[in-house]
Parts: structure tokens; C-alpha cells; sequence
């Protein structure tokens, strides 16, 4: 076990190699968290759509995404998005991200579409409405508003699964701790050291989804 | 029969949920400036039944005639059916992201295209007959129940239907706040609105109605002028009825 005033040495010592790894990983969460989103709400509206299998295509999507390891998704996805569409490496690696976590928002999303009171379809509807006119002005405003908080806790569970891109030769945080710790054979202070960039990363992001989530809270009242 | 024109026919009607036969072969019909008031114990089809005439639910029998119309659900435009057939619920249902206003020019300006600006004259034209200018700006969240219900009258009023159905509009209200609505609803029925009210308000209906019917376990059992249903009902039902309502 390496020593604490030794893990801190080395975390201000490799500091500046570790901020390009960290840029990476915000890369990496963002594109995917935004791809991932646009997926979910697609789904989402698919699954809850009378569109002749809409709703099958939206389950087979979800169940095959949640019926399988995020390691297996990550490299068929990136090897399918790298080498056979050759999208480059960042956005193979984020759309394999984003494939997975669009089955988890779509969930989300269709969670908070039926949570709308049924009233509310039926007041547009009566007032002339379409479907698609009431989902898209009165239904999906309150349902997107209420997923915020749920999306914040998926973005924070996709910026620690980004640690997978690691293994598809993505030079982001995780990767930069094994590239350390491979070359010091010091593998225990690094391994340390990533992990308490994550959980800072992590606390902060928590923060700011609370704070979100109060000042939607204080819009209801 | 007068000559006036026939608003709503229903022919024949029947809805069923699962097993359970909710609407019974109901036949009626309702002309022009009419207002009939539904009246019986909850579970006898009276709400469904109005939700069947703007295609809420959709009928497993029968015929529904729109303006002379007969409408199929499955050809009809159903948003140019409703637009001529406004709907008031026990819930109100108003959009809560939105102000009293916004709600108000909704449809509107999405369904009619009308432009925002000729839109808020009109709506605030109707917020000042239902007594509410003054809250065009606030959320709904902020307006007690009768407000809200008032609110919800003038929003489906903008769309400038021929008839109106009310579903128990004053039964989810503090007693306080029934007679606001109420005096909503009178002041239409004296302007000639055909409309069809599902309530539990004796007095009203007694005041308001041109004709009164009695449902019972899916069917129409008596039909008639208010004076006629209250005063001298013929089926035994609706006397036992209006005895346990009335006491």
C-alpha cells in the first residue's frame, strides 16, 4: 500500500499530464450525453407512438442494450462505427456511449411522458388538437421538465462508464492512470489518483443537479 | 318537432369497457340553443356518455351524428369535429406551464393559426366575460378551483365551438366556489350555447335545463322538461334517485 503523503506527491507531479485524459473525458460524456439524449427522446416517442411497430422496434432496442455488458456494446459499436462506417475514433467511441445510454434515457423519458396526467391529452385534444400538436406543446414541455433530474443522474453514470473508452484506445482519464501505472509499476497510487478524479468530478456534477433540481422545484409551487 | 336545427343525434350507442356494458343502446337528441342536463348515480354512463359524443372514448355501437354529420371515427377528421365541440372536465385539465392567457390562445393559434396578437384580444375578451381579465398573466397554479374551472370555460370557448359539454364541472370545487361556475354556465345557456351537463347541481338543472335525463346502468330511463322529471318523475328509479339527491 502505497504511502498518502506518496499518492499526493504523485498526483501534483502528473497533474499536467492528466489534463488532455480529463479534456477527453468531458469530450467524450458530452457528445455522447447530447447524441444520447436526441436517441432516448426518438425512442421514447416511438414507444409511446401508435406508429405500426414503434413501440416493438423501441423494446427490442431497449432490451438488447440492457440484456448486455456496456463492455460488449462499447467494442462491437466502436469496431461497427470505426471500421465498417469509419466515423474516426472520438465519435465511434461516443456513439457506442451514446447507443447505450439512449436505451436508459429513452426509459427516462417514457417514464416522465406517462407520468402526465392522462388529462392533459384529453384537454388538447378537445380543444381540437392533434396527438402530435398536444404531445409536442403540452405533453413533452412538463415531461422533459421533470426529467432533468434523472438525466443529470444518467449523465454522471455515463461520465464514469466513459472510464471503458480505456479499452478502445481512447486517451482519456482511466487510460492515462493505466498508462502510469504500467510504467512506474506503481499501479495502486494511480489507480487511486484516477478515482479521485472521478469522485470530484462526480460531487461537483451531483451539485449541480440538486441545485437544478431545487429551482425546478421552486417553479412549481 | 320545430324546426330548429338537430346538433347532436345519437343513435342506438353502445360502449362497453372489458365485460362491463357502460353505454346501452342511448338514443337522444339535442337541437340548437338546447340545454340538457345528465343526471343519475355515478357508474351509470353519464360521462361516458358525453365523452363518446366528442370522441374521448370511442363507441363499440351506434351512430353519432355531429351537426347532421354522422361521424366515423376511423374516416373523420376528429380535430375538425372537436373543434365545433368544446369540453369542460371535473378537472379542469388546464396546462400548468402555461398562464391563464396562454391557455387561453392555445388552440388558437396552433389549431387556427391565428396570429398571437388577434388571439390575446379575443381571449382577453372572454377572460373579462368569465370574470378573470385581471389574471391573464399568472399560472394556473396560483387561481382557486372555480377560477381555474372559469379559466377552462373561456379557453374552450376561444375555439368558438357550437356546442358544449360539461363533465361535472363543479364536483371536484369547494361548495364556496360552485356558484362562480355555475353563473359562468347560466350566462352561456342564456346566450343560446347548445350544451350537454353532466352534474350533480339539482337547482341548476331545474333552472338551467330545457330537458333532463335520467340515466341509470347504461340506459336513458326518463327523459324530460325539468319541471316534468322533478316534479312528477314516471319511473320509480328516478324517484328514488332524486329522493336520496334532494334530501
Amino acid at each position: 500500500m502505497p504511502s498518502f503523503s506518496h499518492v499526493v506527491e504523485e498526483f501534483i507531479r502528473t497533474f499536467p499530464l492528466f489534463m488532455k485524459p480529463l479534456l477527453l473525458t468531458f469530450e467524450l460524456t458530452f457528445a455522447s450525453g447530447v447524441v444520447g439524449t436526441v436517441i432516448g427522446l426518438l425512442f421514447a416517442l416511438l414507444k409511446v407512438s401508435r406508429i405500426p411497430l414503434g413501440p416493438m422496434l423501441a423494446d427490442l432496442y431497449i432490451t438488447l442494450i440492457r440484456g448486455t455488458p456496456l463492455i460488449v456494446q462499447i467494442f462491437v459499436l466502436y469496431f461497427g462505427f470505426y471500421k465498417v462506417v469509419d466515423l474516426g475514433q472520438f465519435w465511434s467511441a461516443s456513439l457506442a456511449l451514446a447507443v447505450h445510454s439512449g436505451a436508459y434515457i429513452a426509459e427516462i423519458f417514457r417514464g416522465a411522458i406517462q407520468s402526465i396526467d392522462k388529462g392533459q391529452m384529453e384537454a388538447g385534444l378537445s380543444l381540437g388538437m392533434s396527438p402530435a400538436q398536444t404531445m409536442r406543446r403540452i405533453i413533452l414541455p412538463q415531461a422533459l421538465k421533470r426529467s432533468i433530474p434523472p438525466l443529470g443522474n444518467q449523465f454522471i453514470l455515463l461520465l464514469k462508464e466513459s472510464s471503458l473508452a480505456a479499452f478502445i484506445a481512447m486517451e482519456e482519464l482511466f487510460s492515462m492512470a493505466r498508462r502510469l501505472s504500467a510504467e512506474t509499476f506503481d499501479e495502486m497510487t494511480f489507480f487511486l489518483i484516477v478515482a479521485v478524479y472521478y469522485l470530484v468530478i462526480v460531487l461537483f456534477f451531483t451539485y449541480l443537479v440538486k441545485r437544478l433540481e431545487q429551482r425546478l422545484a421552486k417553479g412549481d409551487s | 318537432m320545430s324546426e330548429k336545427q338537430v346538433m347532436i343525434r345519437v343513435q342506438n350507442l353502445k360502449k362497453r369497457f372489458g365485460n362491463l356494458e357502460v353505454l346501452k343502446d342511448i338514443s337522444l337528441e339535442v337541437k340548437k340553443g338546447e340545454v340538457v342536463v345528465l343526471i343519475g348515480a355515478s357508474g351509470s354512463g353519464k360521462s361516458t356518455l358525453i365523452r363518446c359524443i366528442n370522441f374521448l372514448e370511442m363507441k363499440d355501437g351506434g351512430e353519432i351524428f355531429i351537426e347532421g354529420e354522422r361521424i366515423d371515427p376511423k374516416k373523420a377528421n376528429l380535430c375538425k369535429v372537436r373543434q365545433k365541440v368544446g369540453m369542460v372536465f371535473q378537472h379542469f385539465n388546464l396546462f400548468p406551464h402555461k398562464t391563464v392567457l396562454e391557455n387561453v390562445i392555445e388552440a388558437p393559434v396552433i389549431v387556427r393559426k391565428m396570429s398571437k396578437q388577434e388571439a390575446s384580444r379575443e381571449a382577453l375578451e372572454l377572460l373579462r366575460k368569465v370574470g378573470l381579465e385581471e389574471k391573464a398573466n399568472v399560472y394556473p397554479s396560483s387561481l382557486s378551483g372555480g377560477q381555474k374551472q372559469r379559466v377552462a370555460i373561456a379557453r374552450s370557448l376561444a375555439m368558438k365551438p357550437d356546442i358544449m359539454l360539461f363533465d361535472e364541472p363543479t364536483s371536484a370545487l369547494d361548495p364556496e366556489l360552485v356558484g362562480e361556475v355555475l353563473e359562468t354556465m347560466k350566462q352561456l345557456a342564456r346566450e343560446g350555447m347548445t350544451m350537454i351537463i353532466v352534474t350533480h347541481e339539482m337547482g341548476f338543472a331545474r333552472e338551467v335545463a330545457d330537458w333532463v335525463a335520467f340515466m341509470d346502468q347504461g340506459r336513458i330511463l326518463e327523459w324530460g322538461p325539468p319541471q316534468e322529471i322533478f316534479n312528477n318523475p314516471r319511473e320509480e328509479r328516478t324517484r328514488e334517485f332524486l329522493n336520496r339527491v334532494l334530501k
